[in-house]
């Protein structure tokens, strides 16, 4: 698949599809649990790609500046393991016992799976898929805001 | 090659634009300043440009001011370096690797033990602070959080640098009218000056008889930190005299985040969890006989343990209200930090996303 550069259409490069299938059911993980997640790259030959980074990070959304934990990272940048990596592989990790995933007024975690493609043009790639650490309830809503 | 465009947009999770031509405009803005320091350096250093007449200052101190005076070229080469710097080490690196370089940093820190999280429990806060001071009764006393102190050393401090100013221009104006001389104008200054001077004084004190006024509040536990599912047993002591016509023990979570708006940063917080474990009515307390109860309080699973990053944080506090029958109401907060469950059980999704992002 092809597609348009958003900057003045004179750079066209090929737009990955990637799909990942996470080894539990609805993507929920306990903490401390075995994360496996397995990727599938399409639409992209390894040729075009410089490197590629596999990364597990948990990330803070909401009112709040957005905080980063990375979990997990690995970044492959030379022709060999590119090509191994593509255009499929699995991510392996333990997980930790915190942060939980959690669905706040203000506050929000998310953990999710990132693998960011560099291309040889110099453009990069990156598909971001969401699960979820532990079974935290979402909170209900404000019950006072302090000054 | 893409020109780079000047005004970017918002699309969900990323931003157009080149994220190359932002770090490039980064970079050209520290090394500007580092050539300013280096021309303003060279110049001074040179001649061109010269600190004042040399009659101006005695001999004695032309070294001093020499150095004084090297601190502006000083400054904009120490800022226009360590911007370069920070800008060539994250150049052309995705932020996930940036955050895995920092974590990486923050870890080799923490064989220092200088972590301000668990080892055990990444960014839940760690309870070190919470745990060093023994209980009487219960194992542990817990400190008060106390932004009420503060606002008084903050007012009394305000008070005494403002009224020492207003003494040295008092004793000035007095040395004048000693020798005859009368300067209206910083008579002028010394009525504002005075005014401002006393209401601090007047602010001080009217705070510090408030802070003073109730007694204490001390608060124990029997366990620290906190699991979910577990109950705890809190004494609750409360000193003082006369009535109070209610005390309510209060378990809340409280979110906070900070973020910029324009210039300025800024914290909201919110309560969005409260149970009240027990509340009492028209107490009657005679001073040097401490109200003391025992309480239970109880952590419900499936709750958010304590978290903390650097904008954003989920803090987990025991509130004691209180409402004196002659003066004003307070509020005193003893943060907790509840730890994650153990072991969880994963239940229904509620969100099981993904997205993709191009830029360049």
């Amino acid at each position: 698949m092809i597609s348009i550069d958003e900057g003045n259409g004179a750079t066209r490069s090929p737009t990955p599809r990637i799909g990942m299938q996470f080894d539990h059911k609805l993507r929920q993980y306990a903490p401390a649990d075995d994360l496996v997640v397995r990727y599938d790259v399409e639409g992209v030959t390894p040729a075009s790609v410089r490197a590629l980074e596999r990364t597990v990070l948990w990330y803070t959304e909401g009112k709040g500046e957005e905080d980063l934990g990375v979990h997990h990272f690995e970044r492959l940048d030379d022709a060999a393991r590119v090509a191994e990596a593509l255009p499929a592989g699995t991510v392996t990790v333990r997980l930790p016992a915190s942060p939980l995933s959690y669905e706040g007024v203000i506050v929000k975690i998310r953990w999710c799976v990132r693998i960011r493609l560099f291309f040889m043009n110099g453009r990069d790639f990156v598909s971001e898929h969401v699960f979820e650490v532990g079974d935290i309830a979402p909170a209900r809503g404000v019950v006072e805001r302090l000054q | 090659m893409r020109l780079p465009r000047f005004f970017g947009k918002k699309r969900g999770h990323r931003r157009t634009g080149s994220q190359a031509w932002g770090s490039f405009g980064e970079a050209v803005f520290y090394a500007a300043l580092v050539a300013a320091g280096l021309s303003f350096a060279g110049l001074l250093l040179s001649g061109a440009v010269s600190i004042g007449p040399e009659s101006a200052v005695p001999a004695w101190s032309h070294g001093w001011l020499w150095v004084f005076v090297l601190l502006i070229p000083g400054a904009l080469l120490a800022f226009g370096l360590a911007g370069v710097v920070r800008t060539v080490r994250a150049w052309g690196k995705s932020e996930e690797r940036r955050a895995a370089a920092e974590g990486l940093s923050t870890l080799l820190e923490s064989m220092g033990q200088t972590a301000d999280a668990s080892p055990v429990h990444p960014s839940v806060p760690a309870c070190d602070d919470l745990v060093n001071s023994p209980g009487t009764i219960l194992r542990y006393r817990l400190p008060i959080e106390s932004p009420e102190s503060w606002a008084l050393v903050g007012m009394g401090l305000f008070a005494a640098l403002w009224n020492a100013v207003l003494v040295v221009l008092a004793v000035s104006a007095g040395i004048d009218i000693a020798s005859g001389r009368v300067e209206w104008v910083l008579f002028a200054v010394l009525v504002p000056f005075a005014s401002v001077g006393v209401a601090g004084i007047v602010l001080f004190v009217r705070r510090l008889v408030l802070t003073t006024a109730v007694g204490t509040t001390q608060l124990e536990i029997s366990d620290h930190p906190l699991m979910p599912g577990n109950r705890y047993d809190v004494l609750l002591a409360q000193g003082g005299s006369g009535t109070v016509t209610s005390l309510v023990l209060t378990l809340e979570v409280e979110e906070m985040a900070s973020f910029r708006q324009g210039t300025d940063t800024r914290t909201e917080r919110v309560i969005v969890w409260r149970d009240v474990v027990k509340e009492w009515t028209n107490l009657q307390i005679t001073p040097g006989v401490r109200f003391e109860t025992h309480v239970t309080v109880a952590i419900p699973t499936g709750v958010m343990h304590s978290f903390v990053s650097e904008h954003n944080a989920v803090r987990w506090r025991i509130v004691v209200r209180g409402q004196p029958d002659r003066w004003p109401g307070f509020v005193r907060a003893f943060p907790v930090v509840v730890y994650p469950a153990t072991s969880a059980e994963p239940a229904a999704g509620r969100h099981a996303v993904g997205v993709d992002e191009v830029s360049g």
